[in-house]
């Protein structure tokens, strides 16, 4: 209760305090398409990534928002609305879309792996230069490609992280793993899209000089 | 008061193997910081080397951000729209809000249980409705 009233004296009109408990069905719609809906083009850029698939996006954003309204009243207002989103989403491609697939998930060893910097790796500095000159003739279609070739928790390691900008934490809570588990995805996932890229780039030749597509 | 300064210092080959965290801002603590900058001050290599992979993973974060940018088809703002009003007049009538099985006793008692089995089934039948919705509006 202090909490609610000194809330209400620093400035009322950013702080809404909410009483989930008495806020009417008509109130929490309103709350729901005034604050969630915002993230409907960006969790679709995400459910492009996880599913790959145009229409299954749609269908898995669609699918999100309906758990999301029906479970609005146990989000914590203040909280990261945005991450709540994501683990919905993701919990709901890891136990539906995926299961559709029948995909085998590889595995990849990633508790083994807690060498989270190579440092013998990278002690080259012409390999460096090769691999940054390759870089520099990346188009967007070879991103994506890049992204859809690589395991699907290295992808939504790299997406969240990089992309999206979570925390491990965050990532953590996201995907269901221990953020230990996170940082050696991530970290595995950004190595092999660097050298997968610089592979695309040197298949299409350096200088194609600005060409379009 | 210059407590960070007087962080213990740090081996070049744990700073190398931690540099990626140093760089995505997820060390531990704010001294932690400080004596990876200190140790960036005295030591060119480990500065040169965590210089090399910030500007790498900056590259790769900005290549990435402007490729995965997709915008939601208006058809999907709709169906969401349209998911929304009903699944808010769906629990006007208590159906929905709190997805509850009703469970009757032997002693005579009823107790509710929540089941979030329930919910997902449900909400899956119910987002399928919506879909074939509009395959029918189109």
């Amino acid at each position: 209760m202090g909490v609610a009233l000194s809330l209400m004296d620093i400035n009322q009109s950013e702080v809404a305090v909410v009483d989930r408990a008495t806020e009417s069905v008509a109130q929490k719609k309103a709350r729901f398409e005034r604050d969630a809906l915002q993230y409907t083009n960006q969790l679709y850029a995400a459910a492009m990534r996880y599913t790959k698939d145009p229409h299954d996006a749609q269908d898995l954003v669609q699918d999100t928002y309906a758990k999301a309204f029906v479970a609005f009243h146990q989000f914590e207002p203040g909280t990261n609305l945005k991450a709540w989103l994501y683990r919905i989403l993701t919990t709901t491609f890891i136990n539906t879309y995926r299961k559709d697939q029948r995909r085998p998930q590889i595995s990849d060893g990633e508790l083994e792996d807690w060498q989270i910097y190579d440092a013998a790796s990278h002690t080259s500095d012409q390999g460096r230069s090769a691999e940054d000159v390759a870089l520099e003739g990346i188009v967007d279609v070879d991103v994506r490609a890049a992204l859809a070739a690589m395991s699907e928790d290295f992808r939504m390691a790299v997406y969240l992280a990089d992309v999206e900008g979570f925390s491990y934490k965050e990532i953590a809570e996201i995907v269901g793993v221990p953020a230990g588990t996170v940082m050696s995805r991530l970290h595995r996932g950004r190595k092999l899209l660097r050298t997968s890229l610089a592979g695309y780039a040197k298949d299409r030749g350096f200088n194609r000089g600005g060409s379009d597509e | 008061m210059n407590n960070l300064n007087n962080a213990q210092p740090v081996p070049c080959d744990k700073i190398l193997q931690t540099l990626v965290l140093f760089i995505d801002h997820e060390l531990a603590s704010e001294p932690e910081y400080q004596s990876y900058l200190n140790h960036f001050q005295e030591c060119p290599e480990c500065y040169e080397e965590m210089k090399y992979e910030s500007d790498a993973i900056a590259f790769m974060k900005e290549l990435l951000q402007m490729n995965c940018n997709e915008q939601a088809p208006q058809e999907l703002h709709d169906r969401i729209l349209q998911q929304t009003q009903v699944l808010a007049g769906q629990s006007q009538v208590q159906f929905f809000s709190s997805t509850t099985v009703t469970n009757f006793t032997f002693d005579g008692t009823t107790s509710i249980q929540v089941t979030q089995e329930f919910t997902q089934e449900f909400t899956q039948e119910f987002t399928q409705e919506i879909r074939h919705d509009f395959t029918q509006d189109q």
